[in-house]
């Protein structure tokens, strides 16, 4: 699985980071960077999370 | 030009629904007699189509009515739906006129591209880690606030509580002076309280809604000159120095910005803050759990006071072009008004809304906003500061209740508190 970001859709509001913020950074420049884009398989639930706490939809899952 | 929407009907002879979104009455109501109407509404009606607010700000021969959109799942839908209803052309039920959007409403009243590109300027401001960054400063601020009452047994939880964490906070984060606080906050709730007996006295609502965004913007100015100068670490020094497509930020965006930051930074924690207060009088069992093991239970608890306060009530979206709304035929121009209490209180999603359950998870209030590109910026500072004050209170006056019913401002916007009393035990008295 790989953890995919749409930045057209992206606002760096920063939820994601606020479920997960070994995964996702937002930077002081206002982008968002995926730390790592496959935490594997036991950390699904937390990814899942993730991309739920998105308001945007900029991120999803690419299995 | 005559109209037509999908079912062949003009705008202006649609039919009104007969529920009463749109009185004086019904907006001096509380919010369990609100909800009462909007039980009906989201059972029946969901999307329904209803008379202009009464006493609009301004003549506008345009205004024929609003939608009002009352379920959660339409509420969310509406606000991912960014292309099919705009914020361009306000975002509160009454018309103001343009300048008056233009100053104050910043980029929550822009839509793409330029709101995703100014937006995600302002966003580096309050992500998790800068919010991180200035947290103890948060909890400085609301031990502050704590300090200067807890000796005094009774007060105004309002005032001398609710009132003044938010506004240091915000204040701290644009660099505004002490001196200037209580004159910007003051100043702020002009935004949504032009229908406020006690915030207007005599004032003509849009007259001083006008002076109040010269009012702000004077400050504004007097604190970008003072940053062009003396450039800081604060968020107006930012946005002096920001760039959008290889250009500066005008003055005027930047004092726009300022405007939406300190309403928006102002008036919403303040309500969440004031309306706890009263639920957690209101519901001792709730107060006691969490209690039980504060920092464990606190973040489920800010999510459920925020729900219960849904301390902005509407935000108005306009049609973009014909559509259709969980099956209402929505026509170019029509005015979409989402109620954030009523999807907050849909029993399709929550389970008994009516009662105050700190433990409720998951919690998918929309307090915050549908999701979508507007959704609020600052949700990151406002659990905070909920977080900060409400652990220093259950700790030094755990005995601290609300003392008669609270004083409710009159809005279509805020669910504003003016006055609520608390009594507690002084510190140190024992």
């Amino acid at each position: 699985m790989r953890i995919v970001l749409d930045e057209t859709r992206c606002s760096s509001l920063g939820l994601c980071e606020a479920v997960a913020p070994d995964l996702f950074e937002v930077g002081d420049d206002g982008a968002l960077r995926i730390l790592d884009d496959n935490p594997g398989q036991q950390r699904r639930g937390l990814v899942l999370d993730a991309i739920q706490a998105c308001p945007t939809g900029a991120l999803s899952l690419q299995e | 030009m005559t109209v037509l929407d999908a079912s062949g009907q003009t705008r202006a002879d649609r039919p009104y629904d007969p529920a009463d979104l749109s009185s004086h009455a019904f907006w001096r109501s509380t919010a369990v007699e609100r909800e009462q109407t909007f039980a009906r509404l989201r059972a029946d009606r969901p999307v329904s189509w209803h008379v202009p607010v009464e006493d609009m700000l301004m003549e506008d021969p345009n205004d024929q009515g609003f939608w009002a959109v009352t379920r959660h799942a339409d509420l969310v839908e509406c606000t991912k739906r960014h292309d099919d209803f705009l914020s361009g052309e306000g975002i509160v039920m009454e018309s103001i006129p343009q300048e008056l959007l233009d100053a104050g409403q910043g980029f929550i009243a822009m839509d793409p591209p330029r709101h995703t590109k100014v937006r995600r300027l302002l966003s580096s401001a309050f992500t998790p880690k800068q919010i991180g960054r200035i947290n103890d400063q948060i909890e400085a601020n609301a031990r502050r606030v704590v300090d200067d009452i807890a000796r005094l047994g009774e007060v105004d939880f309002v005032h001398t509580v609710a009132r003044l964490l938010p506004m240091h906070n915000i204040c701290d984060m644009l660099g505004i002076a002490p001196k200037d606080r209580e004159h910007l906050a003051h100043e702020a709730q002009y935004a949504g309280g032009w229908n406020d007996p006690e915030l207007m006295g005599d004032d003509d609502p849009l007259t001083r809604m006008g002076e109040s965004a010269i009012n702000i913007a004077v400050l504004a100015q007097k604190n970008l000159d003072d940053r062009r100068a003396h450039p800081g670490t604060d968020l107006l020094s930012a946005l002096v120095a920001a760039e959008v497509d290889g250009e500066k930020l005008s003055d005027a965006e930047i004092t726009s910005f300022f405007a939406l930051l300190t309403v928006a930074g102002n008036d919403t924690t303040r309500q969440s803050l004031s309306h706890g207060v009263r639920a957690l009088t209101d519901f001792p069992d709730q107060k006691a759990w969490l209690m039980a093991d504060l920092e464990a239970r606190m973040p489920s608890a800010v999510e459920e006071m925020v729900r219960w306060a849904s301390p902005i009530m509407t935000f108005r979206r306009t049609a973009a072009r014909d559509c259709e709304l969980s099956g209402a035929q929505i026509t170019a121009g029509d005015k979409v008004v989402m109620f954030y209490a009523s999807a907050n209180w849909d029993t399709e999603v929550f389970d008994h809304p009516e009662r105050l359950d700190l433990s409720r998870s998951p919690n998918p209030h929309v307090s915050f906003g549908g999701g979508g590109i507007h959704h609020c910026l600052g949700n990151q500072l406002a659990r905070r500061q909920i977080s900060a004050l409400w652990r220093q209170l259950l700790t030094r006056l755990p005995d601290l209740e609300a003392v008669g019913a609270p004083d409710l401002a009159v809005s279509t916007f805020f669910h504003g508190v003016n006055h609520q009393t608390v009594r507690f035990t002084p510190e140190g008295s024992s």
